[in-house]
């Protein structure tokens, strides 16, 4: 069979275009898609868990029935004081909406990925705004694009060639000649080698870059020492001239902002440049989201309770303090004595301190496959995979919403159903 | 089967010509009937004023910019916050509250239905999800075309055939309800950075100008026998001088459709702005009214602004940037390519501030002059002139000059010799607040014949039944009386259910999605048209297969369909 | 010596990221790129085995020499290896100092663990179970 305008289930372009070729259920070809999707697309099937697994009680593990993990992961949540369910980046929005459901009545934590990734961009942009659009705004129009903290080539293989770079647009003759990429870094990137301008920043030194620009923008450049982080003054007025000579800039940036020092003042900084530049020219910006419906997951939390990630349900109302009620920091001060994490992999991708207080307390995952937190949990219960064997909706990283669609059956549950059978326990206990 | 029967109540039904009739309704199965058995359930209404359920024509609660003006704003979602309780979830939010909270707050004042101002058609599958989450209400969207590409170069084309096929598509694909024009042209200027003045303007590099996207529409809703009129959001918003402009807009409509208005304004008081400066800046109520009155085909929604914090919103992009120049709090935009755009700012909009007094006086001023209530809808565009929590209190100073005065007084001096409101004696009855809180509106939106909007026989059983005893108040003394009344039902009755009492939430609800399917007969499929793939294909960043809404997006579907007459 | 400790993604981390059991997965993650004079300061040579230590651990990596990456930083792929040594402060943002934090790296005989090694050692419980035939 052959599939043509699949969704990629793997980071936050959500590249429509996809083909997929399958024999049975083996997918046997892929097209249109990157390295990554590529390759998430044609290994789906291996490292799948044929069904629940346990501990045995005997410092080793055993199959269940996912009657029987459900049963478990109800009565650790419901035996819980204060439940953490984390992930919700690599699921459906039905799952994440449910999830939302059953941590507001079990008065719990429900957080995403977001807050290792790009939760400072939001603590910024509940600050200053947000000046963004879609991608295809920036396709069709954009003149200059900056990628600032972030490396495209590796982490969004796609995003130059479907938006920026390489994609040809409705206002561009020739795309690729006539827009100009600037790439802002501390090292030396794959992306960085095909920029008109590489500014290469000394660590630590971004917010300090901004300041700046923005200065110089505003016609202050007076104040502006000779060289900033690293940075030369004549460096920084070259910049901030094609920036303002833009017709359409595209300001594009990653954790490379919000996981250095400065944090989400960082991302101010740059809205505030971006604001500033809008006083002379159109400019936009995109944080590039990692996980493929990580935006999905704020977009559903907000209307759901008002706020994006991060929300603490303790005192029935929703409550949200990043810092306070964030993952990282709930499992650091050991705070939580239950967690429910879905489709995420906190094993891989969170601080050793956090781990341990994981490994020590009942966990429960939810994930397709065997993964870094396998052996942190006590509980894995596999589900389909989004996007190849169960559909659903996602946002893209500009928030345009995104139909995904399924073209294999392996089997196995979905995401929203096991969520929703888990939650149909809990309310058995405790109801509405 | 389900009876319900709702007893003594003191009915105002203007579609019905009942203008406070104490009588009986039988409810069954959701739709109002001749009588009902004797088992039915049984609401004594006691003599309370019983309208049809509440209808807004305009309100901003569902959406991408919506649910943005949540996400960047922790401040205003700690401003609302309710803890969860029984059936109701938490809800967070005062102006841009949760879609919990502001379903429970709509149904609590008595409103059944609601009208999304603005969609996106790129976006329209966020809208439908929210709408999902929108329990207590029936929902539908009004569909964004003020940008469109295909639309623009058919109406350079001299195309109107093809204008008219684009629309059609579009609304069916995404279900939407209605044509929204949002500063039409000046929305693809702002993706450069540009605006556009006025109606004569041309956009750039489209070769259009705006009055001809806006009669090209008109004629296109028409020829598709779309339930509501195209809804525009005037060129030029929020400027001084502006009125000159909505008015030569509105003398530039046709009466098309006997039915109901061939153009619905919307939130005119910002349209209706004086002086050539924010320093002349000055009332100019009077020659929109006065053009209203002589223009049957106009119907306008007020877009009233009451004092307080509230966020704007808008697909209005440019105009948003500039108000964010003159408000420095926070600004986001958000450009939907070939479409259209938005933007959204927190405002404050206080008394001692002689513009925000004179804008307040506008709305009321529109309301009090235009003669016809089915000509003018009460609203505050929700939430860019107040949050919609704010009607009983316009309700109340429609009713009563004497509040006006009072309020009139704690406003800006210089108020009184910017405006003309101090010397309205008006004072709007029942009837007329009826008309202009449902009934109007639900005509206005086409949506009477599918029950909405009235009591007859045969309609969806929406109901409000608000604990006020009409005989026994004088609305224009007792306005605090009025306010309470309208803020919380005694009753509010969604399809035959009673969903809250005396302002606590009964049930979860599941709401409906009204949308519109015009059906254009052969040779009218614009997805066949290979300059329209290819322009797909190579300019919207996704496919056009995945564009269209499924069906599994919207819980309970109200599919209306139309017949086009090319 | 004391580097920055920078993480961040790369495209070989990303392959692995849905089937983290695997070597290669393993092999992308435990892999320090440094600068090659501070390589030459340090007396190692590529594929050598480096210790870092930081406020929750230690973890051996092996060195990569990168020109691209400044002097006094590494760079490690994010992944289990690299969070093996940090700890949870966030600074009142929820974000760790993936990027952040200082450590101290020597050389050293030691080898580089596995994955599911690393996760034995705080707590954790390997799972073995070939893949779905």
């Amino acid at each position: 069979m052959i599939y043509t305008d699949m969704v990629c289930p793997f980071c936050g372009c959500l590249c429509d275009d996809v083909v997929i070729e399958t024999e049975g259920d083996r997918v046997v070809r892929v097209d249109n898609a990157c390295t990554l999707g590529t390759h998430k697309l044609m290994t789906t099937r291996k490292d799948r868990l044929k069904g629940p697994i346990m501990r045995d009680g005997a410092g080793g593990w055993r199959d269940a029935s996912y009657e029987e993990a459900i049963e478990y992961a109800a009565g650790v949540l419901l035996d819980a004081d204060r439940p953490l369910l984390y992930g919700w980046s690599s699921t459906q929005g039905e799952a994440q909406g449910l999830g939302v459901s059953m941590a507001e009545l079990l008065g719990g934590v429900i957080d995403s990925t977001t807050s290792v990734c790009h939760g400072p961009s939001i603590l910024a942009i509940q600050e200053v705004g947000h000046p963004g659009c879609t991608l295809g705004q920036v396709k069709n129009r954009a003149d200059v694009i900056v990628y600032w903290g972030c490396n495209p080539t590796e982490a969004h293989p796609r995003h130059m060639s479907r938006y920026t770079t390489y994609a040809d647009g409705f206002f561009l003759q020739n795309s690729f000649r006539e827009r100009k990429l600037i790439v802002v870094d501390i090292r030396k990137t794959e992306t960085a080698s095909i920029a008109d301008e590489f500014v290469q920043i000394k660590p630590g030194g971004d917010y300090a870059v901004f300041s700046a620009l923005r200065a110089i923008v505003r016609g202050r450049g007076a104040v502006v020492p000779p060289t900033v982080a690293g940075v030369t003054k004549e460096q920084l007025e070259k910049i901030a001239e094609i920036c303002k000579s833009a017709k359409f800039g595209a300001f594009f940036f990653g954790v490379g902002l919000t996981m250095a020092p400065g944090r989400y003042k960082n991302v101010r900084n740059a809205i505030e440049l971006v604001d500033e530049l809008n006083r002379h020219t159109k400019w936009t910006l995109t944080p590039l989201r990692g996980h493929y419906n990580v935006y999905g997951s704020n977009e559903v939390f907000t209307w759901m309770t008002g706020y994006p990630y991060a929300v603490d349900f303790s005192r029935q109302i929703a409550f949200y303090n990043p810092g306070e009620t964030t993952s990282v920091d709930i499992l650091a001060r050991k705070e939580c004595d239950a967690c429910l994490i879905v489709a995420s992999d906190p094993g891989a991708h969170f601080p050793r301190k956090c781990l341990e207080h994981l490994a020590s307390i009942p966990t429960v995952l939810i994930d397709p496959a065997q993964t870094v937190t396998t052996p942190l949990c006590r509980c894995q219960i596999p589900t389909a995979v989004t996007g190849i064997d169960a559909s659903g909706t996602a946002y893209r990283m500009d928030g345009v919403p995104i139909h995904m669609k399924a073209f294999l059956d392996l089997g196995y549950p979905t995401d929203t159903e096991i969520v929703g059978r888990i939650f149909e326990k809990v309310k058995e206990v405790r109801h509405p | 089967m389900n009876e319900l029967l709702v007893k003594n109540a003191y009915v105002i039904d203007p579609i019905n010509r009942i203008n406070g009739e104490v009588m009986d309704i039988a409810i069954r199965d959701g739709r109002i009937v001749e009588d009902v058995g004797p088992k039915a359930t049984v609401i004594d209404a006691g003599g309370c004023l019983t309208l049809p359920g509440g209808v807004d024509s305009h309100t901003h609660v569902c959406g991408t910019k919506v649910n943005f003006g949540r996400y960047m704003s922790p401040e205003d979602m700690r401003a609302g916050r309710v803890a969860r309780r029984g059936v109701k979830h938490a809800t967070s939010g005062y102006s841009v509250p949760t879609t919990y909270a502001n379903s429970y707050r709509y149904a609590v004042m008595g409103y059944t239905t609601l009208l999304e101002g603005a969609m996106a058609p790129l976006e329209a599958r966020h809208t439908h999800e929210e709408f999902s989450a929108t329990p207590l209400q029936d929902m539908m969207a009004n569909t964004l075309f003020d940008g469109n590409w295909g639309i623009m170069n058919a109406i350079r084309d001299g195309d109107q055939e093809r204008v008219t096929e684009i629309v059609g598509w579009t609304l069916s694909a995404v279900k939407g309800f209605g044509i929204k024009l949002t500063n039409p042209g000046g929305t693809e200027a702002w993706g450069f950075g540009k605006n556009i003045t006025c109606i004569k303007d041309e956009v750039p590099n489209f070769g259009v100008t705006p009055i001809e996207i806006i009669l090209a529409m008109i004629r296109a809703c028409e020829t598709l026998r779309l339930p509501h009129s195209v809804h525009l959001h005037c060129n030029n918003l929020g400027n001084p001088g502006n009125y000159a402009c909505t008015v030569g807009t509105f003398n530039q409509v046709p009466d098309l459709n006997e039915k109901r208005q061939t153009l619905y304004a919307t939130h005119v008081q910002f349209h209706s702005y004086g002086g050539s400066d924010w320093k002349t800046f000055c009332s100019k109520a009077e020659p929109v009214a006065y053009t209203v009155n002589n223009r049957p085909q106009i119907v306008i929604d007020m877009g009233q602004v009451m004092f307080g914090k509230t966020t704007t919103m808008t697909a209005d992009g440019p105009m948003e940037f500039n108000l964010y120049r003159l408000h420095h709090d926070k600004w986001s935009n958000h450009d939907v390519e070939l479409e259209t755009g938005s933007g959204i700012i927190p405002v404050y909009y206080r008394r001692k501030n002689l513009v925000n007094s004179v804008m307040w006086a506008i709305g009321l001023e529109l309301a009090l002059l235009v003669k016809n209530p089915w000509q003018c809808m009460l609203t505050t565009d929700n939430p860019n002139g107040a949050p919609f929590v704010k009607y009983p209190e316009i309700i109340a100073l429609l009713m009563s000059k004497k509040y006006r005065d009072a309020e009139f007084a704690t406003v800006h001096p210089e108020t009184g010799s910017r405006v003309v409101l101090p010397a309205l004696d008006r004072e709007l009855d029942w009837n007329e607040i009826a008309v202009m809180t449902r009934a109007g509106q639900a005509k206005a939106l086409g949506i009477t014949g599918i029950g909405k909007g009235h009591l007859g026989l045969g309609a969806e059983a929406d109901i409000a039944i608000y604990p006020i005893r009409v005989g026994e108040v004088d609305p224009a003394q007792e306005y605090r009386k009025v306010i309470d009344a309208f803020s919380r039902t005694k009753y509010t009755i969604k399809r035959g259910r009673p969903v809250t009492r005396d302002g606590e939430v009964l049930v979860h609800g599941e709401n409906t999605t009204i949308w519109v399917d015009p059906k254009m007969g052969p040779g009218h499929d614009i997805s066949q048209d290979t300059e329209f793939v290819k322009m797909f294909d190579r300019y919207y960043s996704v496919r056009m297969s995945n564009y269209p809404v499924q069906d599994e997006y919207l819980k309970r579907s109200l599919r209306m369909e139309t017949e086009a007459v090319f | 010596m004391r580097f920055l400790f920078n993480t961040g993604r790369t495209v070989a981390q990303g392959i692995g990221l849905d089937r983290k059991s695997g070597t290669e997965y393993a092999g992308a993650t435990s892999r320090c790129m440094m600068n090659p004079v501070d390589m030459m300061d340090l007396d190692v040579e590529s594929g050598d085995h480096l210790v870092v230590r930081g406020p929750a651990g230690e973890v051996v990596l092996s060195v990569v020499p990168a020109e691209g990456t400044p002097r006094g930083m590494v760079f490690v792929p994010l992944g289990p290896y690299a969070n093996h040594v940090l700890g949870g402060e966030t600074h009142g943002t929820g974000m760790p100092d993936f990027k952040t934090q200082t450590v101290e790296i020597e050389p050293t005989e030691r080898e580089v663990p596995t994955v599911t090694e690393l996760m034995e050692e705080i707590g954790g419980v390997a799972y073995e179970q070939g893949a779905r035939p």
